[in-house]
């Protein structure tokens, strides 16, 4: 083991990474303060609504891989914001992030947005998809 | 389709089955038996008559063989090859359906050689079976798909999709009500036998061989039967199919109640399958004494219009004249004050033929009790003479399984083909296999077999009940062992109707004199409607010619939509309570519209053309707001403070009892004899006759919309088209 | 008195110990009243609490254990150092667990690359079901196929068994990755058609994959 990592200089280093990353001491508070933690990593890519994922294998499976949600959601951030297609690879089903896997299938009448919008004006309410069972007659209106 | 194949081939020999032909016992009906042949089916031995197949000597003993072909109301076709069993001593299989029992003959039905034939058998049949059993409708009630589990290899040795391909063959049009797949085709000619046989279209057939076989109509051609429906349930596969009922539901998920059918006279035994409270087919039940297995296509296909322009709320007219929708109480209300501020004896009831046995009685009570003896059926009947007193006069007396035995058959004024096809397709069995001889006095129309065409006057039954005419048909009624005179109850409305019944009487009556079996009964009145002997059973007058005359101020339509009674045979001021469950010809005349519940939605009874009482089953609740129908006059009774003693449907039935026992006797049929005493009675109305019979339904296209039901039937009005559209086709 | 009760805290751990059926066995077996437990029975192992040492060195340890509030202090440290480690949970919602191709989510009802909807209303799904929550009615299209007019899950009687996709011959109905659809109201739950096949729509990009990545073992 090196001397530096003896005398914890590569968590300092790390500090100083995160810190770097997260755009100084304002920004990293601001990033506290959002996601409750402030963390360096490579930039994997970034799904059309602007979510960023990061991959650091220096932390345990599990948390290596993250997502940090668009500023514009702001503290409105949801799981299911995340797009289907980066949905695997930040599930650590496959290591192949979407825009680097060619077997994708990308067909036109493929929606985006999955995200879960109950409680909002935008929830799915059941309804019925069929013809009433019974039609009614109707009288004959008198001229 | 039936799922029923070792049940019903047993049936057909155990004692249960036979004992209602025994119990007949007519003169001649036993020839002397030979003697029975010891034949083993696995080593068990059974006794059978010579004659009777391999087959049908297993299902003796329980055990099944399996079988594509094969169907007991058809003539052996031995070409599935599915049944082939091992015989002792015999170097190759033989075809169980096809082969009779030899004495000591051993029949290995579960061997090596049984099993390996019939797993090769399944295995050609596969061959060229499609396997979309996911999108086909047959899949669950699927006699291949049961019989490839059971008796069929457990892989597959089929690689030649890539080189050759599976069969596959164009689907046939014939018709709105049999949707064809005809790659699913295994061949087994039961559609092409039903068709020659029963139904008597002799449209379908086969053409080419080997690979190249195709059923089919040979041109482009509907198949122009009333018996139609039935081929789908005949298909073993998924080839013949219904389209209304395509794609609608699996039978694993259906409720199946047990009910009767009421579009015809006959009473036929239904299987109501149904799901999320939506009747989505409906299934011929056996019964040996109405009937077989088969169902006519209007009281199978129909079942549509219990969807259609039904009525789910009571209805007002409002100041405007429109039917409004209000709720019960207003509607009972105004109903009672209509009925109450009527005079009794211009008050009247009218029942339609849809009707059952509870409202009947409920209605004729209530309209008892507000002082008026007015109540009618749509249908005439001649009042002078016996009338409807003697209940053997407006029966079919013979009963429909009897009409097989008989050896000779008079239709005077009817098309059984059309007004009852399944006693229509009794006599054509009776023809077909008892040589018995068919005439008709009446318009000519197809009836599927050959008959003797009397002449259409009425004065021709004269000549017959008189004995003096010379038509060979005559010589041959005074010759018949087991002649059966059936009347249609039509031809009763005309002015000559008490005359042309008092004839039919004197002229069954004679016959039955000169008869050796003094059990066989000749004269039939065939009703036109389910619910017409219910009606006059209890006390109904047969039509409402002379009630309109009167000039009611109130008339209760019950269910009656045959269009006799209109506005305009009634007088301006007359108030019009409709109650009934389809909107239709009366309720677009009504005041007051009362929603009532359809054959499929209540428990009700029902009393067929020979007077047996069968009861339908609750399949489905009624729609709405709509009400079973006795409870609805008996809550107006209550309104009206002149109440009704019973409150359950056991009260009514009860009740029902009381007028006739004969109306409860589920299932039976009250022997009626007094022919003599009707004959006398009608002796003074035996006027010269000069008119010429006609019947209502000619030809196929008139048979499907009849009633309130088929009318509102989708099914039915596509039916009708097709025919109209055959009719010019080349074909 | 404190320590009086603390020896009796063992004696009871002790009587509680022969409750132990074969200790009862063992010691009705041989006669004898303390610590006989058959210490070398091949392949049994004694897992009750040993009686504690009497001797005064160690019940003086014990004692000052107690007095000293040691273990607390042990407890404490521990505690002082996970706030050092990196913590073992994960960040949900910007860190996610692993899953599994297989897992088995949120239902969606899928297409044919053409768009075309691949259900062909057999009702086999609906026949496995177990917990009955499928509901299909079907009816010929206009074209004259077999497609669905009514296609209900209740979301809240499935137990996500998983039969369904199981028994659908068409790759039709899947369960999806997914298993962030928590809803306000139940009837958010009662998913029909169009929502299915939404889910279908949107989730397609993934459950492809799944299906790709499993294709060996179905």
């Amino acid at each position: 083991m090196s001397l530096g990592k003896y005398l914890a200089l590569d968590k300092l280093a790390n500090l100083f990474n995160i810190l770097k990353q997260n755009g100084g001491i304002r920004g990293t508070l601001y990033k506290l303060y959002r996601q409750e933690e402030a963390k360096d990593g490579v930039l994997v890519g970034e799904d059309k609504f602007g979510n960023k994922y990061y991959e650091n294998p220096r932390y345990f499976y599990g948390r290596s891989r993250w997502v940090e949600y668009n500023e514009k959601f702001h503290l409105n951030y949801d799981a299911s914001q995340v797009t289907s297609e980066w949905y695997g690879w930040l599930h650590y089903k496959t290591d192949l992030p979407p825009h680097q896997d060619p077997s994708r299938p990308k067909y036109k009448w493929m929606i985006d947005g999955n995200e879960n919008l109950s409680g909002t004006t935008g929830q799915y309410t059941p309804y019925s998809t069929t013809r009433p069972k019974v039609e009614a007659w109707m009288p004959k209106k008198a001229e | 389709m039936l799922r029923q194949p070792l049940s019903r081939a047993l049936a057909l020999s155990s004692p249960a089955r036979v004992a209602p032909l025994a119990a007949r016992r007519y003169a001649d009906a036993v020839p002397a038996q030979p003697e029975k042949v010891e034949v083993f089916i696995d080593d068990q031995p059974v006794h059978v008559l010579p004659g009777t197949t391999v087959l049908q000597a297993a299902a003796q003993v329980g055990v099944e063989i399996p079988r594509f072909c094969y169907h007991e109301r058809l003539a052996v076709a031995g070409n599935c090859r599915m049944c082939l069993v091992e015989v002792e001593k015999s170097p190759k299989p033989v075809a169980a359906c096809a082969m009779p029992v030899m004495k000591g003959m051993r029949v290995k039905t579960n061997s090596d050689l049984t099993r390996k034939a019939r797993e090769g058998v399944m295995e050609f049949l596969l061959v060229n079976h499609p396997l979309d059993c996911p999108i086909c409708d047959q899949g669950g009630e699927c006699d291949l798909q049961d019989q490839s589990m059971a008796f069929g290899s457990d892989r597959s040795r089929f690689t030649d999709i890539h080189f050759s391909g599976k069969r596959a063959v164009e689907d046939k049009d014939v018709g709105p009500l049999i949707k064809t797949i005809m790659t699913r085709c295994i061949h087994c000619t039961r559609c092409i036998r039903f068709a020659s046989e029963v139904a008597g279209v002799d449209d379908f057939g086969t053409t080419g061989r080997g690979t190249e076989m195709q059923v089919g109509t040979y041109v482009e051609k509907m198949f122009l039967s009333e018996l139609s429906g039935n081929i789908i349930d005949l298909c073993p596969v998924g080839a013949l199919t219904s389209k209304p009922y395509s794609f609608a539901a699996r039978p694993w998920e259906t409720r199946r109640i047990d009910s009767v059918d009421v579009l015809d006279p006959l009473g036929s035994n239904i299987v109501v399958a149904t799901r999320t409270n939506e009747v989505l087919r409906i299934l011929p039940r056996t019964n040996e004494e109405i009937n077989e297995e088969w169902l006519s296509d209007k009281s199978r296909f129909a079942c549509d219009g219990l969807k259609r322009q039904r009525l789910v709320t009571p209805m007002l007219k409002d100041s405007r004249g429109n039917l409004a929708p209000v709720e019960w109480e207003d509607a009972v209300v105004a109903a009672a004050r209509a009925l109450r501020d009527c005079p009794p004896d211009k008050l009247l009831a009218v029942a339609g033929g849809l009707a059952d046995a509870e409202a009947l009685v409920a209605l004729k009570d209530l309209l008892n009790r507000l002082g008026s003896e007015h109540v009618c059926t749509e249908h005439y009947f001649p009042t002078q003479g016996a009338g409807t007193d003697l209940r053997s006069s407006y029966l079919l007396n013979t009963k429909i399984a009897n009409v097989e035995d008989a050896d000779f058959v008079l239709l005077i004024g009817t098309n059984t083909r059309f007004e009852a096809p399944l006693l229509n397709a009794r006599i054509r069995k009776a023809f077909i296999h008892k040589e018995t001889d068919v005439a008709l006095v009446g318009p000519k129309v197809d009836l599927t077999y050959e008959y003797t065409h009397v002449g259409d006057s009425a004065s021709i039954v004269k000549d017959f009940a008189s004995g003096t005419s010379s038509h060979e048909v005559m010589k041959r009624l005074q010759q018949a062992k087991r002649p059966v005179v059936i009347l249609g109850a039509d031809q009763l409305k005309s002015e000559e109707g008490p005359a042309l019944l008092a004839y039919t009487q004197e002229l069954a009556h004679k016959l039955q004199e000169n008869l050796q079996d003094k059990e066989w009964k000749v004269l039939n009145v065939l009703q036109r409607t389910a619910s017409q002997v219910a009606a006059l059973d209890i006390g109904y007058q047969p039509g409402v010619g002379q009630a309109l005359a009167a000039g009611p101020k109130v008339v209760y339509l019950l269910g009656a939509d045959s269009g006799v009674v209109t506005r305009e045979s009634l007088p301006e001021d007359v108030t019009i309570i409709y109650q009934g469950h389809h909107g239709d010809v009366g309720a677009s005349i009504a005041d007051i519209v009362l929603p009532g519940a359809a054959y499929t939605e209540k428990r009700a009874t029902y009393v067929n053309a020979e007077g047996r009482a069968q009861q339908t089953l609750v399949a489905v609740s009624p729609p709405g707001k709509a009400r079973e129908d006795w409870k609805i006059i008996r809550a107006l009774s209550e309104v009206l403070g002149a109440g009704l003693p019973y409150d359950t449907l056991d009260e009514v039935r009860d009740r029902l009892s009381q007028v006739s026992p004969a109306l409860v006797a589920y299932g039976d049929v009250q022997p009626n004899n007094y022919f003599a005493q009707a004959r006398a009675l009608a002796q003074s109305l035996q006027k010269p006759v000069s008119g010429k019979l006609d019947v209502q339904l000619k030809q196929l296209e008139d048979f499907f919309m009849t009633d309130a039901i088929s009318r509102a039937s989708p099914t039915m009005a596509k039916c009708v088209q097709a025919v109209l559209k055959q009719k010019n086709s080349p074909y | 008195m404190s320590l009086v009760k603390i020896f009796s805290l063992s004696t009871r751990a002790r009587v509680a110990g022969t409750s132990n059926a074969l200790a009862r066995f063992a010691s009705s077996n041989e006669g004898r009243e303390e610590t006989v437990y058959p210490q070398a029975m091949a392949g049994y192992k004694y897992v009750n609490a040993d009686d504690p040492n009497m001797t005064f060195k160690e019940m003086s340890n014990r004692a000052a254990q107690t007095l000293f509030w040691t273990e607390l202090v042990r407890g404490f440290a521990v505690t002082l150092a996970h706030i050092f480690k990196e913590p073992a949970t994960i960040n949900y919602p910007f860190e996610k667990g692993p899953l599994s191709p297989r897992f088995r989510g949120e239902h969606a009802l899928r297409r044919y690359p053409s768009g075309e909807e691949r259900c062909i209303a057999c009702k086999l799904c609906e026949a496995i079901c177990p917990a009955q929550a499928i509901t299909i009615e079907a009816e010929e299209r206009k074209d004259g196929s077999r497609r669905t007019t009514r296609y209900d899950i209740d979301m809240t009687k499935c137990i996500y068994c998983g039969f369904c996709q199981e028994a659908c011959p068409v790759d039709a109905i899947v369960e999806g990755p997914n298993f962030e659809f928590s809803t306000e109201t139940h009837e958010e739950l009662l998913y029909n058609k169009e929502k299915l096949l939404s889910n279908g729509d949107k989730w397609e990009s993934e459950i492809a994959t799944n299906i790709r990545a499993d294709h060996l073992y179905r």
